[in-house]
């Protein structure tokens, strides 16, 4: 048990250096490759964030130019998707703050319109749209909206993306007790709202 | 049952997902559990409501990573390109340097020797010397503003379909 999981960590370690050592070549295989691996994961979590398709859209795109321009900057100490899913973040709020200036929680309150509006119809749902076009998802989706963001955000890292709680952390900028008061606050409302839809 | 007991387990049944318990606290769970129905039924709906939440896929529009994919390489090209022209850059630079610092002294004779001829003040063919310095520091700030301006005003969209 112990030997497997420190083969684990290495070959994490191992990987995150080969990550670092591509990015900073400006690998254009290894982007491919980490673009395709990322291809769900990311847009879901913009997604969730913003709540909005063409956001979500855009903000992939984004986030990989970043990530090319930045890449010298990323330290394999850190999980590879701790550091792409903050510059996602640090794009989302920046798109949302030009969107609309006056506060991050005001644009992704729970029941907001645009949110609601933007939210895929099954008649005219392209590709994209099929991503979350079951009916789980879009219930899951639904109830989603009505957490507060930020406990919102912390669900998805946690149970979508599998990050542990120190990771999480560094994503959000917050420290780690926020997280776990965040992740208690939002599990115990996305439960009760679940049981509440049936 | 102990309220005091009940409150506990329910502590650790949130924990168990959030932050993940020790293993004697684990133990003392599940003879809890064995015997508390309600914390059976908080137990199960936690496991249902990730479960839930993990089921919540998302596919993408394959237009999407690949455009994605060739705007990347596209970026990546010119970053490239860029990185080789700020090192040609730099090597010019330095050999300017150089060169400057070893034709000075002959450079100086020159500015004084036209001074002379023209029977200019010393004052003005100095300060033509020190202009002449100058040049080459001039033009490459303009080189160099030039291709930053240029690097900022990528967007990156100009050159692919969306």
């Amino acid at each position: 048990m112990g030997n497997s999981l420190c083969l684990y960590v290495n070959s994490m370690e191992q990987e995150a250096r080969e990550i670092a050592r591509g990015l900073r070549r400006r690998d254009p295989d290894l982007l491919d490759d980490l673009i395709g691996r990322y291809q769900y994961r990311l847009p879901r979590y913009l997604w969730t964030l913003t709540g909005s398709r063409e956001a979500a859209e855009d903000l992939f795109q984004e986030t990989w130019i970043r990530v090319l321009e930045k890449s010298h900057q990323y330290n394999p100490r850190w999980r590879f998707e701790a550091w792409l899913f903050s510059i996602a973040r640090n794009l989302a709020i920046d798109l949302l703050r030009r969107r609309q200036p006056e506060s991050l929680e005001a644009l992704l309150r729970p029941g907001d319109e645009r949110a609601e509006r933007e939210w895929p119809d099954r008649q005219s749902a392209t590709p994209f749209e099929t991503a979350a076009a079951g009916e789980q998802a879009e219930r899951v989706q639904g109830v989603l909206r009505h957490l507060a963001p930020e406990a919102r955000e912390v669900l998805v890292l946690r149970f979508q993306e599998d990050m542990d709680l120190s990771e999480i952390a560094e994503v959000v900028k917050a420290p780690l007790s926020t997280v776990k008061s965040r992740l208690y606050r939002g599990l115990d409302a996305f439960r009760n709202l679940l049981e509440e839809e049936g | 049952m102990n309220p005091e007991v009940h409150e506990r387990a329910c502590r650790l049944i949130d924990a168990l997902h959030v932050e993940g318990i020790a293993s004697l606290e684990r133990e003392w769970l599940e003879a809890h559990l064995a015997e508390c129905p309600a914390c059976r039924a908080s137990v199960r709906a936690n496991e249902l409501a990730l479960q839930a939440l993990r089921s919540n896929t998302v596919i993408v529009d394959p237009a999407l990573v690949s455009t994605t994919q060739a705007r990347v390489r596209l970026r990546a090209r010119e970053l490239r390109e860029n990185q080789v022209r700020m090192r040609a850059l730099g090597i010019s630079c330095a050999l300017s340097w150089v060169l400057g610092v070893a034709s000075a002294p002959l450079v100086w004779r020159t500015f004084q020797w036209i001074g002379l001829h023209a029977e200019l003040p010393k004052m003005v063919w100095e300060t033509a010397f020190a202009l002449w310095w100058l040049l080459p520091a001039g033009a490459v700030a303009i080189l160099v503003a030039w291709n930053q301006r240029r690097t900022a005003n990528y967007d990156g969209y100009s050159t692919l379909p969306r």
